[in-house]
């Protein structure tokens, strides 16, 4: 009897050690720790996996540069599955390994779902591949914030381009999700500002969406412009393709999680030129648009000489994912020279003192923080022909 | 009442869909008595299949040109002059992709079948003689194995596949409005019709129909009489893992391909259970009516209401008709 | 030679603890829970909340599908109805004790429970699974509403509050932790003695055949919607404390992976065994958890390494779960009855 307590007891503290070691062993050297949680797995691993690269890249990049302040990066990658509880788990596992400086969420849900327990010894600066309104709020919110415009911001863009675009009547097309009902309610606000009127308000699901039925409606409605919201890699394309099929004049507009190229040219590839035309707004300019942007020149020779085979062309999802990283790295610069301690409270106030930054490329304009984000944007037209997006638009700043 | 028969189309069309995933599922029940959970994946695996042969492989460089783009002289004399978006450019499109699109149709089926077997020999098999409880479970942790693979061996990049008809409108009057519907959903319809015939017509005419309607009575009694019983669950998981081929590719070319494809499998479960899970025509009529109400839903109340609208049907049937509409009610003896 | 647990009584026989062994890992367990909050750190007691909270849970579905024989793809919804119940209420009440909470929780999903539990007695096996099914999406689909939203959030979720136990806010996940585990011992104890009594007894004669449960003068009406009753509203009790230890909620959280999810704990635990919903807990929550610290060890946290671990991982869950189909039906439990068998016959058999 003797002999299993003392078993029992012995499994029981080797479990213990074994849960508890990779935390100990990690947090001797010094290093600027950056966690990272991207959906490699689920619904969203199309993203997650295309930008998980860009990751090892940076952190590589950096390090050969002499790190930041003469410290190196580390930059841990953990899978989530696009689940924010896994995610939460990744960033808790992450803060028990010691010192964390930059997290990178993966969703919208599990920037709520940490948020209010990002407190004291807790609070970690955060960026994420969300959009989301809710989540360029200082007040409460403060140490999470986004690299582009909210899809508000987006939204706005869109419909002010309409309106300068002398669209009179215009539709909106949008999953039954968070991120899809995200801007609607404010674009139905710019709309009336603007005297556009919206014609159709259809909700549709996430995935597989009956796409006979959302274009009868939109035929019946016949509007110039259709704004489409809420979707990533399907139900955009099928859609457009069918309206064209259709006959439908309508323009279809959509924001950034359906603006992808590579999306966009598979879809010419496959089922035909049906996508000419398409416009949506984009906060970044397209990586094939190197001319004024010598980040993205630097990167294309970076790529080319780790990779002969690279196409050069990136994903502005992996723009995103480069993008909150960079703005990352200027605020530990700016808090580094103004020779202040590392912490999440000084690193987001060194961000929200970003003024007139050159980004080097991603923005027509030189950035400024406001609200936690960066309120510019262009849109984009799509070209079968190309298959370029070209912008149609000046840069807008909401 | 043209705008009513309008979104009834719209419906049937859309249920057409469904019905092709539910195939497999009342295929497999039918003889197994497992319900497969994982049928979605495997699925998701003939589209990658058939991504694989009508795209992949027509593009690798000891492929004739042909296969990729098939361009023969009189189709571009039809072609001449069409516009951009018109049938006829949609139709010579069509054709300049028929070959792959063949050849993609026979690979992925072929691959299918065999993945077919490969499951039911593998982790089906074992759990022969175990509750059907353990066995449906055991194909929910498909689920996590078959994504996996698809991510491990396709990656999880999104992909596209061409169309398996061309895609116009046709358009007619009825009831004095005019209607519409799309040509490819008219493909769609009519190969879920025509998987539906054949399968009822060889359960009920040919030896391995019988066997196989033999074992769906009584297990036991099948093996009795001299059936091979486990060569009946192999067909019918082949059955099921070649008609999924199809579905696939349609689900492919209507929602693009990316390892979220699986899902679908999840949502048509409650249609399935609709129609009596042993029921090849209850299921086809239970989906035709979820489409049909769900289009009609989306048409009045708006695709908020349309989301639950299979789940609320399947109640309102199953508390009315406790196994299905048209399940056969089993015996039970004490 | 010891063959078997020597008894001379009945009493002996339905007393919870009848082997030394059973007495013995009881107290040991209690005192490894009493240890964890003093030696984990946020990450740890993030897991052990979480899987206190899931056995609550899956306790109350072994109840259902393991003791009554019903299947149900709906639970997460009465989880969900337990956590929005919790989160709604402390929008009137903000300071409102914890335990009182919970028992409302539990009224709420209990009655929900209750109206999704009619159809058991016309719909059985699979047919009763799908029906249950239904409950996800349509409860979901009431939370999303927005009519609603003042009080659920919407679709965008909504913070939870902190519990208030006499005055104190419990902050932190050790706090949470004495919240939690001390609620799930007492409603697992209650689950183990429901088996005990005249009312268990005849869930499991449904279980195990419904009509000569009849026969024998069992309502069968009455005792399949109690079951109903008694499992939801376990998941409702989980659902309150699940929103009090995790800072918001998502509709997501709640659909059918959870369903699904609670379902494959409870067999790989062990159905119908009082200690199976904790091991397949234990096992099913932590074996991702391992297998993504396994995969980070190899990878060092290197994105592209993780593009590939990631799926691999998958795969390997789904197979351990197939594995533990195919080589132990009968759930983890059996390899501890194995083991516990073999020590207490130990020399003599195996």
């Amino acid at each position: 009897m003797a002999i299993k307590r003392r078993t029992l007891l012995q499994a029981g503290a080797a479990l213990t050690a074994a849960v508890a070691a990779p935390s100990i062993v990690r947090a001797e050297t010094k290093v600027w720790r950056v966690g990272a949680s991207l959906p490699m797995t689920g619904p969203f691993a199309t993203a997650g996996q295309l930008v998980a690269p860009a990751f090892a890249e940076f952190e590589t990049v950096v390090n050969d540069n002499g790190g930041i302040g003469g410290i190196p990066i580390k930059i841990e990658v953990e899978d989530s599955g696009y689940i924010p509880k896994n995610a939460l788990a990744n960033f808790q596992r992450a803060l028990a390994g010691g010192d964390l400086h930059y997290y990178f969420g993966d969703s919208t849900g599990f920037m709520e779902l940490v948020g209010p327990s990002l407190k004291g010894d807790q609070a970690v600066m955060m960026g994420s591949t969300s959009f989301a309104s809710v989540l360029a709020n200082p007040k409460e919110r403060p140490y999470q914030y986004m690299a582009g415009p909210t899809y508000e911001d987006q939204f706005e863009i869109l419909l002010r381009d309409v309106a300068a675009k002398g669209g009179k009547t215009v539709a909106f097309i949008y999953s039954d999700t968070e991120f899809g009902r995200d801007p609607i309610a404010h674009g139905k606000k710019i709309a009336a500002e603007l005297g556009l009127k919206v014609v159709l308000d259809e909700v549709t699901k996430a995935a597989g969406a009956d796409i006979e039925s959302h274009v009868t409606k939109l035929a019946q409605a016949n509007p110039d412009y259709a704004l489409l919201q809420g979707y990533v890699t399907g139900v955009w394309p099928q859609l457009i393709g069918a309206a064209r099929a259709f006959g439908l004049k309508t323009q279809f507009m959509g924001t950034f999680w359906a603006m992808e190229k590579v999306v966009a040219d598979k879809v010419t590839a496959q089922a035909g030129p049906f996508l000419d035309g398409y416009q949506g707004v984009m906060p970044y300019r397209y990586f094939y648009d190197q001319e004024n942007a010598p980040y993205y020149r630097e990167l294309a020779a970076q790529k080319k000489a780790a990779n002969p085979d690279f196409p050069g062309y990136v994903v502005t999802w992996e723009l995103e994912g480069r993008l909150n990283l960079e703005i990352w790295k200027k605020s530990m610069e700016m808090t580094l020279e103004a020779n202040k301690e590392i912490n999440a409270d000084n690193l987001m106030a060194s961000f929200r003192s970003i003024k007139d930054w050159d980004s080097g490329g991603f923005f027509g304009a030189p950035v400024t923080i406001k609200d936690h984000k960066i309120g510019q944007g262009r849109v984009y037209r799509y070209s079968a022909e190309t298959k370029l997006f070209t912008p149609s638009s000046d840069w807008f700043t909401t | 009442m043209g705008q009513f028969s309008q979104y009834v189309m719209n419906g049937i069309m859309n249920g057409s869909v469904y019905a092709l995933i539910a195939l497999g599922i009342v295929s497999i029940f039918k003889s197994t008595k497992v319900v497969n959970f994982a049928q979605g994946h495997v699925i998701m695996f003939g589209a990658y299949f058939y991504f694989t042969f009508s795209v992949m492989l027509p593009e690798a460089t000891f492929m004739p040109d042909w296969v990729l783009k098939w361009e023969p002289e009189w189709l571009a004399a039809y072609k001449e002059g069409a516009l951009m978006f018109s049938p006829k450019a949609a139709i010579a499109g069509w054709v300049n992709n028929l070959p792959r699109i063949i050849l993609g149709i026979i690979g992925a089926v072929i691959c299918n079948g065999i993945l077919g077997l490969l499951i039911e020999r593998v982790f089906m098999r074992p759990l022969l003689g175990q509750s059907s409880f353990a066995m449906i479970l055991c194909t929910i942790g498909l689920i996590w194995v078959l994504e996996g693979s698809a991510s491990l061996i396709w990656t999880a990049d999104v992909d596209q596949v061409p169309p398996l008809g061309p895609n116009f409108p046709i358009r007619f009057t009825l009831f004095g409005e005019q209607v519409f519907f799309f040509s490819a959903s008219v493909v769609n319809f009519g190969l879920a019709l025509f998987l539906f015939g054949l399968l009822m017509l060889v359960l009920r005419f040919t030896r391995s129909g019988v066997a196989i309607r033999a074992t769906a009575e009584d297990q036991s009694t099948a093996y009795a009489m001299g059936i091979n019983v486990p060569a009946v669950f192999s067909s019918a998981w082949v059955i099921a893992s070649t008609t999924g081929a199809f579905a696939g590719a349609i689900l492919a070319s209507r929602n693009g391909l990316s390892p979220t494809l699986g899902l679908f499998g999840l949502s048509v479960l409650a249609i399935v259970l609709m129609g009596g899970l042993d029921s090849f025509l209850g299921v086809l009529i239970a989906a035709m009516l979820v489409g049909i109400f769900e289009s009609l839903t989306q048409w009045q109340l708006g695709g908020e209401i349309a989301e639950i609208v299979p789940y609320v049907l399947v109640l309102i049937v199953i508390i009315w008709r406790p196994n299905g509409l048209l399940g056969q009610a089993e015996i039970e003896r004490i | 030679m010891i063959i078997g647990e020597y008894k001379t009584d009945y009493g002996q026989d339905e007393g919870i603890w009848n082997t030394w062994a059973k007495k013995l890992g009881f107290v040991v367990a209690l005192l490894l829970l009493l240890l964890i909050p003093f030696i984990g750190n946020d990450y740890q007691l993030l897991m052990a909340g979480q899987i206190a909270i899931f056995v609550i849970a899956v306790v109350g579905l072994n109840v259902l599908v393991g003791y009554t024989g019903l299947m149900s793809l709906g639970h997460g919804a009465f989880f969900a109805l337990g956590a929005y119940t919790t989160v709604a209420l402390h929008q009137f009440f903000p300071h409102l004790f914890p335990l009182i909470t919970l028992i409302i929780s539990m009224v709420v999903a209990g009655f929900f429970g209750f109206l999704f539990g009619l159809p058991s007695l016309r719909v059985k096996g699979l047919y009763l699974a799908v029906a249950t099914l239904s409950a996800n999406f349509i409860v979901l689909f009431f939370i999303r509403q927005d009519w609603l939203e003042h009080l659920t959030g919407g679709r965008g979720g909504i913070e939870t509050p902190n519990a208030y136990f006499f005055g104190t806010e419990l902050i932190t996940n050790q706090q949470k932790y004495f919240l939690i585990v001390p609620i799930a011992i007492v409603m697992f104890l209650f689950a183990q003695n429901l088996f005990r009594s005249r009312f268990g007894r005849a869930l499991i004669a449904i279980r195990d055949n419904d009509h000569s449960a009849e026969i024998l003068g069992i309502s069968l009406f009455n005792y399949k919607l109690k079951s109903f009753v008694i499992s939801a509203a376990y998941c409702g009790a989980a659902g309150t404390l699940w929103a009090y230890f995790f800072p918001a909620i998502l509709p997501e959280d709640f659909g059918l992976n959870m369903s699904i999810t609670l379902l494959i704990c409870l067999v790989a635990g062990g159905m119908g065994r009082s200690l199976g919903p904790i091991f397949g807990t234990i096992l099913i929550l932590m074996v991702p958890e391992l297998l993504k610290m396994g995969a980070f060890y190899f990878s060092e946290g290197n994105a592209s390494a993780q593009i590939y671990f990631s799926p691999i991982r998958d795969i390997v869950f789904g197979l351990m779960i197939i594995g533990f189909l195919i080589f132990e039906p009968m759930g983890l439990v059996s390899i501890w009855d194995r083991f516990w068998r073999f020590i207490n016959r130990w020399p003599f058999a195996k």
